[in-house]
Order: C-alpha cells, then structure tokens, then sequence
C-alpha cells in the first residue's frame, strides 16, 4: 500500500543505516505486505470496483499476530505476507482493522510463518531530540531498508486515513517513503511507533509522523474482547474563556481555568447532559486551563486526551459551572459517534438505488470525490452536517446523483443534484425510505427535493415499462444495494 | 458588479470584412457627448471607507428635454460626472437625474441650458431581427466611427444586476477598440435602437439594451417617485414532461402552461391568490406555453418576464388562468416593483453607505450580495460559503425572518476583545437576549445590558461572548482615534 501524501521518492532524503547494533530478531519479525484491492465506484456502484495493488510493512505484535496500517490493508480481498529470510509467500487475512487511527491486527493461516519471529515489544514515548530507526519495505528496493531520525514533535493531528479523526502523532525527521507505512519504528530495541504519514515533498520535506505507543496499546486493549469498538469523543465544542468579560458573563474568578461549551451534539455522548453556555472546569479532577489544556503525567495536552484514554461503557466526571453554580457531572461513553459520512470510508460497498435511471446515493465524503455536484446546497448539507445537526433529520442526506437518459426521464435534468425530501408524502430520511417508498405501487411517484417546490412525477407504469430497457442498455447488475456490507442480488 | 468586457481584439476576424464602416450621416456626432464619470465604490470589508475613485469615458445619448442617456452601471457610486463636446472637447458638470440599476439606465442633466442646445436629439426605435444595425463610437478626433453589424436575437435574460430579467437584442458586429467605448448608442435608421451592454470580442457578439426598455424607463423617468420595472414575483418550471402534465391532470385540451414553482411571499402574484402549484395558461388573453413563452406580437416566442416588465407598468392589473386541480380559475394580479430593501440579502447596494456597527473592536454589518462580491469575480466560490448558500436560497430560508442577516464580519483588536480576535464571519442571532433582525436591532438590544455586560449570540462557534458594557462606552473614543475610523456605526 502506498504511504498516503507521498507522490514521488525523495532520494536525497534515504539515508540508510548500516544495521550495525540491530538484534537479528527485529529484522526477521518485520514482514513485507502485499495487498491485492477493490474499491466500489461509486459512478457505477453496480460494478465490482477497480483492482489494484500496493505494499507496505507490518510486524510481529504477539505470537500469532501481525500489526500494520489500517490503510495497508484497506479493501483487501487478497493478502499476503513475506520474510526476508523465507521465500514462501503466507496467506493473511484482516482480524481487526482500526480506520479512525490507522492500525489493523493481522492473522497469518500457516503457524510457519512465526517460526524465528519474536514479537517486538512496545515502549514509552520518546523523548524530543532522540533518535528513532524506522524500519520497512518502501519504494527504491526490494530488501528491508532502515533509515534513522530524529524525534522533532509531539502533537495532535489529523489521521489522513479517516481525515475524520485525529490522535496524537509523533514527528520524526526520518525518510519515511510510500511502502514503510505500518512498519515500526524502534529505540534502544522497543518499538515507540508505526510509521504511518508524511508530506510530499513539495510542500516539505524530511518531516514524516508516526503512531505513537499510547495510540498503539489504547487499539490493542480496545480488541481484547475480539471486537473494535473505536475512540470515544466527548461530541462537543468548547470556546476559551480568556476574555475578563467572557469570565464574568460566566461567573469565572481570575484563576484562567475553565472553558465554555459552546456546542453539545445531540447524537453524542453528551447529549442532554451537558448544554451550551455550561463552563467545564475539571475533567476526572484534572483542572481544565482557559485555553482548555490539562495537565496529565507532567505534561499539559487538551482535554480530549481523557476522553482519547477511554474505552466503551467507560465514564467520565465533569466538575462544571452551570447558570453559575458548580455541579458534577457524570458522563458514560455508552456509543461511539455514529455519523461518519464526512469521514473516507473502507471496507464498504456503495449503497444506492437505480429507479427510472435515476440515480440516488446518500451524500458521503467517498461520493463528493466521485462526482463534481453544482447544486451549492450539497456542499452546505455536508459541512454543517453535524455542526447543524442535520442527521437529526437526514441521517443519510440522500442525492439524485446522476441521471441515466432514456426517454422516461429525458425531461428531469433540472433535478440533478437534488436533495430527496420525501416520496409520495413520506419523509425520506435514509435510502431504505427511499427504497420502501419506491417499493409502493401508486399511480405516480412523486418524489419532492429540499428547496425545490416542484415535484418530480414518474409514473408507475412507464417505470415498470422501463426496466429491462434501462437495465440492459446500462448494463446495470443490481438496481439497488442498502447494505455497505454486501451487495444484495439482482432484484427488487 | 459586472463591467463591459471592452478588450477589443487588434485583428478583426474574416467576417468583419463583410461588414464595412457606414458613410457618415453628417447630423449623427451632434446626437452624442462624451461623458467623463469619476466613480468611488464603498468598501464593504472596511464599511467605514471607499475604495480608490476611478475614471471612465463613456459616449451619452442626447434625448429629448436636454437629457443625456448612458447606461447605469457607468455612474454606479459616482463621485463626478461631465459631458464633454465631442469635437471641441467643452466640459460641463452634469447630474445624474433618474437611475435605474435594475433596467441598467441612467439619464444625465446639465444645470447650463445652453450646452446641449445646438445638438439634435435622437429619437427612439425599435428594432427587428434581421435589421441591420450601427453602432457608433467616436474616433479622437471627434469623428464619428460606425460599424454595422445584423440584429439576430430578441430575448429574456439576465441583466448585471443578477436579479433582473429584461429584453435584450444581441448582434454580431466587430467592434474596434476606441477610447471611451463604454455606453455605446445602437441606431437604425438615424434613430435610437439601444445601448451596448455587453461585447465578446471573441465571438464578436453584443448584448443590446433595446429600445422597448428604454422608452418604459423614459415614461417611468417622468414620473416622481420613480417606479421601476414591475415583476409579477413567481418562479416556473416548464411542463414538457408528458408525464408530469399527466399528474396535473394537463390533457390534450389543455396545451401549453408552465407550472408555478414557487411564489414569493406577499409578492404581486401571492397577493392575487395565485398559489405554488397552479399552471399559468394565459396572461392577458395570450396563451402561455410549457416552457413559460408567450408570442409576443413584435418578437416572437418571448419569455413572460417580458410581457410583466416592460409591456406593462408597476400597479397596472393582468389576467391571469391557471389551472389548479382540474380547475381554470380566473385571477387578477396587481403588477408592482420590487424595492431592493425588500430582499433579505440585497442583490445591490449602489450609491449607499454601507451600514454598519463597531461594537467594542466587533464589526457587525448585514450580509449583500454587494458584500460577497468583495471576495471578487468568482466570489461564489470564494466567499463563506454558508453565506453564499442564503444569498442563493434567501427566498426558502428567510421566509419567517430575520429581515437582514447580521454578521460580525472581523474584529478590531484591542483589550476589549482579548480571546476574540480569531472570529469572522459569524450569524450574530442575539445580544442581549434581544434576537437580532437587523442591525437596527443591535442599538437598542444594547441599551439593555446584563449585570453590566453585553451578551452576544451567535449561530456558530464560539456560540456566545460577552463584552463589558462600560468599558466599551468608555474606550470607544479611544478606540476610534486608534484605528482612525470616521465614524462608529452607519445606520442611515
């Protein structure tokens, strides 16, 4: 697979470590992977999707387990893992795959594999200005390649997989290239990080970011129960409270600690519990500063990395001012946030359903990469998505992406790009509404779009007479799939 | 707004050898002056400011009355306006009588009543398709340069103020470049045809204001207070669709009729009980067909926009049939002009300061479309895009209020808004716990402040923020010296 961002090799920046001091066995637990994918498209989402294939590096996490990149082994249909030291090709398959911080767990069939394999042990953090060695299989040869740096950075940032979600990540000055993504990064023999993202080098260069380990241990405690469950995040907004006058609007002393909510969204954890305008002064007694940092094990982070720290059923208690009075409250991570349609997704098919040759599909980050929509009310719905709460009413905002020409819907160009409000007088909150509706036998659906007074009509019987037409002149496998799992078969 | 593209190519095409310059009617320089207009526009990031003057040369039209015609965009926000002789070169400080930036006419007055006395006025004619038109420019000299060109469209289209849809003809002449070449008269026959509005020089095309909107401007122009052009206030949509028509109920004897998208709220069409969802047959005894045309007796198949605006004046009665439910029904419809104040977002504002309200280093102002257009030609894509979304949809969005938008556009920083200085661009809802409808509203919200301090809402993050209310009395001075504003608020 190839290191996201990373376009071309930068040459100048390999600089190669002669393994002088590296134990053998780290060198013989890092395994190069081969990634045969798919990918649904979504202009044609009827269609398999397009194979292609990629390399990155993985590594022995426990006696029988391989970690890597989530995105290393994205769309996988087909897996294999290879050894420097062993010609035999393993089959591998994906046991659990982490998309909002990038990590996956690989199960190797053949027990073979881990023969003279130690699983490499996790260490701490590193200490800024230390030097790290990152090992991997990138571009620019075929043998497993090492190169050192040094620990520049330590920050929250945006997980590019996801782009959704961001962890803390550590920045090295190492050459990281496409192809080192999933393998470790070590010092004094611990692995202190997964390589993961870097920049192209036009726009900088010798800056690469690794995984660090509280992210890493936080994804293997998660799936000791056998199954992921993601981060949990406190599904809210906070406003600094620096301003004197903002402090006394909010009944705050001259002691810069507390921030004030400045948005709770109704689907998080937060809902009902917390409200706009409440001041959060501490989190699991850790006092929250006025710019929202917290000071955890010496060091001050924002807030977020109590919530990071949680798992699912965890709770945690805020000490708040509300109206200005004081107040605990306590808050249980019972669900991670469900709507992720503004997040890439993997692993998935598209949904859709074809009616008349007309095209619909709920409005995602995937489908706004496939398509150039004009109508500027797509682009609002998806980026006030949450921030306005949309999902309350459209939990999938379902678009009429594109319009197959024949000679029943030769006249509706007008309602490209729309937004689906309702059908025949049902609200249309997700495509199996939609799908529900056209499921219904009237004489005419009329299918009624966000702004837009004037119905679209298709009349049943034209759409019946239609059918086959447009299914075999498209070539259209399936008319409809409502599951991102698997596509559904043929029929309706 | 939108300027001419006046970028005269320097080698004509082949086609222009067709066309060759007309003998010169010798009474035709004395129907023309020079016009030099020196024009200031308000900045709107800045509200307290205007941008650099700026200077055109135009050529104006002598009219009957001493008046002189150009078009409106030509003294959009004039500073100075004078007529010069076009041979001879005599100035004369000139005023602009009657502007309509709508229709994109202007008519000029000169308080010296011997001026334009030896000159002969133009009178005015309408022109067909396939008549053969001159346009005529001056060369320096004072010399009149013609250059002829086929009238080949007559039709319904957007004007630069973007909201107004009026006649235009178009020609295909292959105009040379001339110093000022803005305003161009267009005449057949020795009479008026129109003005240059717009020219292509790569397609040699012109848009022509037309002769029909010059002589309604004219006979409004006479009357005080000026009118304007009248619209009837519905949004259509053809009815081609067979199957549409059949939902309707449209049969074989019903033909034609254009379905009402939309209404606007209280407009002409409203308030004569016309609803969404009706199908306009006929106006005034013409029949109206699927796509909304009606065959107007000089130009053909036209669109109704026509027939509202300019056949008829603001306050005069149509006949309208519609169909409603298999139901004809007969309706009067009170034909008015809509005042741009009316408009939620102001699709201009020319001539007028832009209003504004520093609060403690906040900028607040109500968002235009004359704002958003600071962000340059393709300000679409480039303004905030939640703003541009209700510029575009302020018809659906607004229908309950508020009146204006008001938004803090930046802030001024200075002690009072420590903690603030990274917001821009944000709905303000509330101040004071008074909802903000316009920027009216925030003097007297502000009158009552909450235990002394002023508590501003707005309908994105940070959500809330509070000033002190006696610091921001007692700094204003201060502050205003600072930043060496002119004044603080502008709420004419």
């Amino acid at each position: 697979m190839i290191f996201r961002l990373w376009p071309a090799v930068l040459a100048l920046g390999l600089i190669v470590s002669p393994l002088r001091a590296q134990p053998n066995e780290i060198r013989k637990s890092v395994a190069r992977i081969n990634n045969t994918m798919q990918e649904g498209n979504y202009r044609v989402p009827w269609l398999p999707g397009q194979l292609s294939g990629g390399s990155g590096t993985g590594w022995v996490v426990s006696a029988d387990r391989i970690l890597t990149n989530a995105h290393v082994v994205s769309n996988a249909r087909f897996l294999t893992v290879e050894k420097e030291d062993d010609p035999k090709k393993y089959i591998a398959t994906v046991e659990h795959i982490a998309h909002d911080c990038d990590l996956a767990i690989l199960k190797v069939q053949d027990p073979a594999f881990f023969k003279n394999t130690k699983p490499l042990a996790l260490g701490g953090i590193p200490e800024l200005e230390s030097t790290v060695s990152v090992f991997g299989y990138p571009i620019g040869g075929e043998r497993l390649s090492v190169t050192q740096g040094v620990v520049s950075r330590i920050d929250f940032r945006t997980y590019t997989h996801s782009v959704l979600d961001s962890h803390l990540t550590i920045q090295i000055d190492a050459a990281i290239n496409p192809g080192n993504s999933g393998g470790p990064v070590l010092q004094n023999g611990k692995v202190v990080g997964v390589a993961f993202q870097g920049f192209s080098g036009d726009v900088a260069q010798n800056v690469g970011y690794m995984i660090p380990t509280p992210v890493i241990r936080h994804f293997l405690k998660d799936i000791e129960d056998g199954h992921y469950d993601r981060y949990m995040d406190l599904s809210i907004g906070i406003a600094n409270t620096q301003n004197p006058a903002m402090r006394k609007g909010l009944g705050l002393g001259d002691d810069d600690r507390g921030v004030m909510v400045s948005s709770v969204q109704s689907a998080g954890v937060c809902g009902g519990k917390l409200e706009v305008g409440d001041v959060l002064l501490s989190i699991d007694g850790h006092d929250i500063a006025s710019d929202g940092m917290v000071e955890l094990e010496g060091e001050r982070v924002l807030m977020s990395e109590v919530a990071e720290r949680k798992f699912l059923g965890d709770a945690v208690k805020l000490g708040i001012l509300r109206n200005k009075k004081p107040m605990d409250v306590t808050i249980k991570f019972d669900h991670a946030w469900p709507y992720l349609m503004q997040a890439n997704a993997y692993d998935t098919q598209p949904t859709y359903i074809l009616f008349g040759g007309l095209l619909f599909q709920p409005l995602s980050r995937n489908l706004l990469g496939a398509y150039r929509f004009q109508n500027d009310r797509i682009s609002y719905f998806y980026d006030n998505f949450v921030t306005k709460e949309i999902y309350k009413e459209h939990p999938e905002v379902i678009v009429l992406s594109e319009i197959l020409p024949d000679p029943i819907n030769t006249y509706l160009g007008e309602f490209h790009d729309g937004i689906v409000d309702e059908i025949n007088d049902h609200k249309i909150r997700t495509l199996k509404d939609a799908a529900d509706a056209f499921a219904e036998k009237p004489e005419f659906y009329v299918i009624k779009f966000i702004g837009y007074a004037r119905p679209l009509v298709l009349e049943r019987s034209a759409v019946e007479a239609a059918r086959e037409r447009i299914r075999k002149r498209y070539n259209v496998l399936a008319e409809q799939n409502l599951s991102e799992t698997e596509a559904t078969s043929a029929s309706r | 707004m939108r300027r001419i593209a006046f970028l005269f190519a320097c080698v004509l095409l082949p086609l222009a050898c067709q066309v060759r310059a007309d003998e010169v009617q010798p009474e035709a320089p004395q129907s023309v002056v020079r016009v030099n207009v020196t024009n200031q526009p308000w900045d709107f990031g800045r509200p307290w400011g205007k941008r650099p003057p700026y200077s055109r040369r135009a050529i104006g039209t002598i009219l009957s009355d001493n008046r002189v015609l150009v078009t409106a965009e030509l003294v959009a926000n004039a500073n100075y306006v004078e007529l010069e002789t076009a041979e001879g070169g005599q100035k004369v400080p000139a005023r602009v009588e009657v502007v309509d930036y709508e229709a994109n006419l202007a008519l000029l007055k000169t308080d010296d009543a011997t001026f334009l006395k030896p000159f002969k006025p133009l009178e005015l004619t309408h022109a067909h398709i396939g008549d053969t038109l001159s346009v005529w420019q001056l060369e320096n000299t004072g010399t009149l340069l013609v250059t002829k060109g086929p009238l080949t469209t007559a039709e319904v289209t957007r004007y630069p103020i973007d909201d107004s849809a009026l006649l235009v003809y178009r020609m295909t002449t292959p105009l040379q470049f001339r110093d000022s070449s803005f305003t161009l008269p267009v005449v057949k026959d020795g009479k008026l045809a129109g003005l240059v509005m717009r020219y292509d020089n790569t397609t040699n095309n012109a848009e022509i204001l037309p002769a029909p909107v010059i002589e309604h401007f004219l006979l409004d122009a006479k009357k005080a207070p000026y009118e304007g052009f009248a619209r009837i206030g519905i949004t259509s949509s053809p009815t081609r669709d067979p199957q549409f028509r059949k939902y309707l109920g449209l049969d074989a004897n019903t033909p034609g009729g254009v379905y009402i998208a939309d209404v606007q709220r209280d407009g002409p069409a409203a308030l004569g009980g016309v609803e969404q969802g009706d199908v306009l047959l006929q106006v005034d005894g013409q029949a109206v067909d699927q796509d909304g045309n009606y065959r107007d007796q000089e130009y053909g198949k036209l669109g109704l926009a026509y027939l509202f605006s300019t056949k008829h004046f603001d306050g005069d009665k149509v006949k309208c049939i519609v169909f409603r439910k298999g139901e004809k029904k007969e309706l009067d419809v009170t034909l008015k002009h809509r005042p741009v104040e009316s408009y939620v977002v102001e699709p201009y504002i020319i001539d007028r300061a832009p209003r504004f309200y520093v609060l403690g280093g906040l900028v607040l102002q109500e968002l235009s479309r004359q704002y958003l257009k600071e962000y340059g030609n393709d300000w679409q894509k480039k303004a905030p895009e939640n703003f541009v979304y209700f510029d575009h949809q302020q018809n659906e969005l607004f229908k309950n209020g508020p009146k204006k938008i008001v938004f803090l556009n930046r802030v001024l920083p200075s002690e009072m808004t420590v903690g603030y200085e990274e917001l821009s661009q944000l709905v303000v809802t509330k101040i004071n716990d008074l909802a903000i409808q316009s920027l009216d509203d925030v003097p007297k919200a502000l009158a009552h402040p909450i235990n002394g301090l002023d508590k501003i809402e707005f309908d994105g993050e940070p959500k809330i923020i509070f000033l002190d209310a006696a610091q921001v009395e007692a700094e204003a001075a201060g502050f205003q010296k600072k930043y060496r504003l002119p004044e603080l608020q502008h709420l004419n």
